[in-house]
């Protein structure tokens, strides 16, 4: 039996008497018979030791990305975590908390989150954060709810160019309204969103907002999302933003942006396989009554002090039932703490000095397998930070993939919808620059692609 | 032993006001990025060294109750100790080293810890289609209801089965998950803390897609008509829905599945001991029966020959409903807690949250009286009503608690018990940690009118005026600055 449970002599006995009773299982008599079940056959309990040595032989089979080349990204970025962001997370009167319903209890936790609601505010330029939703797909869906209460409609537009399970998680946000989830086309040469397309669609009139995301889909900026607002007049506008970009480009409050998601991951927290994540969500002041998510607050304590308490929560669950904002309760607050203390270990310039330089090491990256013959990369002529669209034009982006992996590299991910009976579409990857890759790493890449491909061609 | 308790209290101000912003200069300019796209001015905030972000930080760490530093009797919650040897295991660097979109071959351990705790819940749910993608339990709750309608979609009854049914004892996720995927909500009223089931029988129709419970149920009860729940729902052609934040209680004595539930979710930041991270992140579960199975979201994990793959081939599936397959780092913790227990320590598990809660309950019902049965589960439920002739209210009793060193149970739910009180001490407590508890609560009710209106004294700061919060809302530094406020004047 584990010691995670007392078991000392006695103190069952001791407990039965206290009830009166002579066994724990009078106290299971409400259960009928009928609903009892006999064993559920799972393996007997194991000591400590002998649990790590399990889990340990498990995690050999994988191969962390520090045993590669690696050039995978898109919203999960495999970026170095401070050993001091990890100090912090491992204080367990921070990680061992519940939720700060008790306001009193919970002042370090309600600071923190507090703080991490005003670093994505000042981001992204606009007034009001919550204290996180799940991950970055969940953040863009709830904002599409969110819109829907703000602007009468059944239309949501998004770039046909977000990757695939984002676009999956939003048509499932919006099927509990009936709301219909719309594609925008992209120039194919430059990626760019058709504005006259968002123009026409928003002049019938049953547009109830739109998303746009920055850096996009392929990892590439488009100009034009600074135009947007100006096209939609009142329909919100949504912009999906990378947090480590936002410290280099102009807030996308400024332009117009009601809402602003993103993906937190970045910032402290490691890739765990994709998860725990961290979903970001901001808003303007005069709309935070609609908006999902717990929100912290200042306030004063008994004394006249300075506290901090979970506030608006008419908007919750627990208070408002069917007619809540969103149905979530636990968030990621940890992954709040994790994102705030990252980001402050780095400060406004060593965040604009690591996308500077992961920008710098994308267009190396860019140059070198530009030159090899059957790439076209970067697939679309529009500018980028840390990552780009490459098109696979001999043979298929999964067999090149596979082919790079068994030379030691994690060449990027394919864009493709991996679900049968979906049209694949262009072979194309998304690969990224990191800070584990440097010149050497590129160079080995851009080698390796070569000899790939040219072994397609051999097959062929 | 009485323990005597002062929060650390430290006038630790805002991050930003512990150094001046940074230049505010617009950053480098990046080639090829156009002017108009690039910030004019750097991010407002601090340039500080790492010790000063570091004792920031832990000087806020010591302003926050947690499960390592006290009982934590959060009714509903599950709030038991988090085993250390988890958290060492999820930062292996072959666990929290991993991108969702390396190779399954070189991902294999990962897709096997998967797969094999999504046979293990199957077994510990009875139902065993499962999947981990939900990353809370609201979420998974969320999840199984997009699947309730899809069938009903493919069943062609889409447009007849709109009503989601719960019991009035419901956790508020249920009717706000219900509302999200599309249904209206219809509440059922109790009788003596359980389902009345004449009143479900009449309730009951062809507009009914789903019934929503958690069984033991909020006021800690077993709900021991649950067969009859089961059939009478079925028998309308209703979907019947398991929420598993309270399943500590019966871990190896009944199961969703045998009970009759077609789906479930569970919470392994409480069934399982993943910790709760101040608020997350959780993991949300979700379990079906052959019905519902289909639906569930991709991708599954399934083994072919050796080999672990992620299988996209499910043509029923809602689709996704979260980036990557759950929250892995939990999953793996609630994979070391479940292969620590193994068949018999889930049972004991069960067995011992059940004692506590039964004892504690028992030595409460002195102070206060209980409304409904004493037999309970996993938590019991007090009503601070009579407090109200002293001119106190439950509110005051949790915040005196706080003063004791222990946090406060749940309170003012479930509403259908005036100034209700929720209390759930699970396994890991100990009898001497039990008898602490009651002891504090002893002192906590015992004190005046005036010092129970006057709690908190011990901790950073003094009672919270949550009223001021909501009147005028101040959500960010941007509003401190709008507002000309520092911590004096508000």
């Amino acid at each position: 039996m584990s010691r995670w449970i007392s078991n000392e002599p006695g103190e069952e006995a001791a407990l039965l008497q206290a009830l009166g009773i002579s066994s724990v299982d009078e106290l299971f008599s409400d259960v009928p018979k009928k609903a009892r079940i006999g064993r559920l056959g799972i393996a007997a309990g194991r000591d400590e030791p002998e649990v790590v040595a399990e889990i340990d032989k498990l995690l050999k089979r994988n191969k962390p990305l520090s045993e590669f080349a690696t050039f995978l990204g898109g919203r999960i970025a495999p970026r170095y975590v401070p050993a001091a962001v990890d100090a912090i997370l491992s204080r367990s009167e921070f990680y061992t908390a519940y939720t700060p319903y008790q306001a009193e209890a919970s002042q370090g936790m309600l600071r923190a989150l507090f703080e991490f609601q005003s670093l994505w505010v000042e981001l992204t330029g606009l007034d009001v954060a919550n204290a996180s939703l799940y991950d970055g797909a969940t953040a863009a869906g709830e904002a599409l709810l969110f819109c829907r209460r703000l602007h009468e409609g059944e239309r949501f537009l998004v770039p046909a160019s977000l990757p695939w399970e984002e676009k999956s998680v939003l048509r499932n946000y919006a099927s509990g309204p009936n709301l219909k989830v719309e594609e925008i086309p992209y120039d194919d040469r430059t990626g760019r969103l058709d504005l006259d397309f968002v123009r026409s669609a928003v002049g019938r009139h049953d547009v109830f907002g739109v998303l746009a995301d920055v850096p996009n889909g392929f990892g590439h900026l488009d100009e034009g999302v600074l135009d947007l607002k100006s096209l939609l007049g009142d329909v919100p506008l949504v912009v999906a933003a990378d947090p480590l970009a936002l410290s280099v480009l102009e807030p996308p409050g400024n332009y117009g942006a009601d809402v602003v998601v993103g993906e937190g991951q970045g910032f402290g927290i490691s890739p765990s396989f994709g998860g725990p994540l961290l979903g970001l969500f901001a808003c303007r002041k005069e709309h935070v009554r609609a908006a999902p998510g717990r929100i912290v607050g200042a306030t004063l304590d008994a004394d006249g002090q300075r506290a901090y308490a979970l506030t608006l929560v008419t908007r919750e669950q627990h208070i408002r039932r069917s007619r809540a904002t969103s149905n979530i309760c636990t968030n990621e607050s940890l992954m709040a703490l994790a994102f705030v203390v990252h980001a402050s270990l780095e400060g406004p310039r060593g965040l604009a000095s690591l996308q500077t330089s992961l920008a710098e090491k994308a267009r190396t990256l860019a140059s070198a397998l530009g030159a090899v013959d059957g790439l076209r990369a970067p697939r679309f002529e529009a500018p980028y930070l840390s990552e780009f669209t490459v098109e696979v034009a001999k043979g298929t982006a999964a067999e090149f993939l596979d082919r790079l992996r068994r030379r030691r590299i994690l060449g990027g991910h394919s864009l493709a919808d991996p679900r049968p009976g979906v049209p694949s579409g262009p072979e194309r990857i998304l690969v990224a620059a990191t800070q584990a890759s440097g010149d050497k790493e590129i160079q080995k890449y851009a080698k390796a692609a070569k000899i790939a491909l040219a072994a397609v061609g051999r097959n062929a | 032993m009485t323990v005597s308790f002062r929060q650390a209290r430290w006038d630790e101000p805002p991050i930003w006001e512990l150094a001046p912003p940074g230049t505010l200069e617009a950053p480098p300019a990046i080639p090829g990025v156009p002017e108009r796209l690039r910030r004019k001015a750097a991010v407002r905030w601090p340039e500080l060294s790492e010790p000063e972000v570091v004792r920031h930080y832990t000087r806020l760490s010591q302003m926050n109750f947690g499960i390592d530093t006290s009982a934590y009797p959060l009714g509903s919650c599950t709030m038991k100790y988090n085993p250390k040897v988890s958290e060492m295991l999820a930062r292996r660097p072959g666990a929290a080293n991993l991108h969702p979109y390396q190779p399954e071959a070189t991902a294999q351990g990962a897709l096997e810890i998967i797969w094999r705790l999504e046979r293990l819940l199957g077994k510990v749910t009875g139902l065993p289609e499962v999947s981990l993608q939900p990353s809370a339990g609201a979420h998974g709750e969320y999840a199984a209801l997009l699947m309730v309608r899809a069938y009903f979609r493919e069943q062609g009854e889409s447009a007849t089965r709109t009503e989601v049914l719960l019991p009035d004892t419901a956790h508020g996720t249920n009717p706000a998950s219900a509302a999200m995927a599309g249904f209206t909500t219809r509440e059922i009223p109790s009788k003596d803390g359980c389902v009345d089931v004449t009143a479900l029988r009449a309730a009951i129709s062809e507009k009914t897609a789903c019934f929503m419970l958690t069984n033991p149920n909020t006021a800690g009860l077993f709900e021991s008509d649950i067969l009859e729940i089961a059939e009478t729902v079925h028998a309308a052609g209703g979907m019947l829905y398991y929420d598993g934040a309270n399943l500590n209680a019966i871990l190896g004595i009944t199961h969703p599945g045998r009970m009759g539930f077609d789906v479930a979710h569970l919470n392994l930041h409480k069934t399982f001991a993943t910790p709760h991270g101040g608020g997350g992140p959780g993991a949300g579960v979700l379990a079906a029966g052959e019905k519902l199975g289909p639906y569930l979201p991709v991708p599954r994990v399934v083994k072919s020959g050796r080999k672990f793959r992620l299988d996209y081939d499910r043509p029923r599936s809602i689709g996704k409903i979260k980036t990557g397959y759950g929250n892995f780092g939990l999953d793996l913790r609630a994979y070391a807690f479940a292969l620590a227990h193994g068949e018999e320590g889930l049972k004991h598990v069960a067995r011992r949250s059940v004692l506590n809660s039964n004892y504690v309950g028992m030595r409460l019902g002195k102070f206060l009286p209980r409304p409904f049965r004493p037999l309970v589960k996993h938590e019991f439920v007090l009503s601070g009503a009579p407090l109200k002739e002293r001119g106190v209210r439950t509110i005051d009793l949790a915040k005196r608690l706080l003063d004791e060193g222990v946090h406060a149970p749940t309170v003012y739910f479930p509403t259908l018990v005036e100034e209700s009180i929720m209390v759930e001490l699970p396994e890991t407590e100990s009898r001497r940690e039990l008898d602490q508890f009651v002891a504090a609560f002893e002192r906590a009710i015992s004190d005046t009118p005036e010092n129970l209106h006057a709690a908190p004294r011990s901790l950073a700061v003094r009672r919270v005026d949550e009223v001021r919060a909501a009147r005028e809302p101040l959500l960010s530094w941007k509003d401190l600055r709008a507002h000309g406020a520092k911590a004096e004047t508000p």
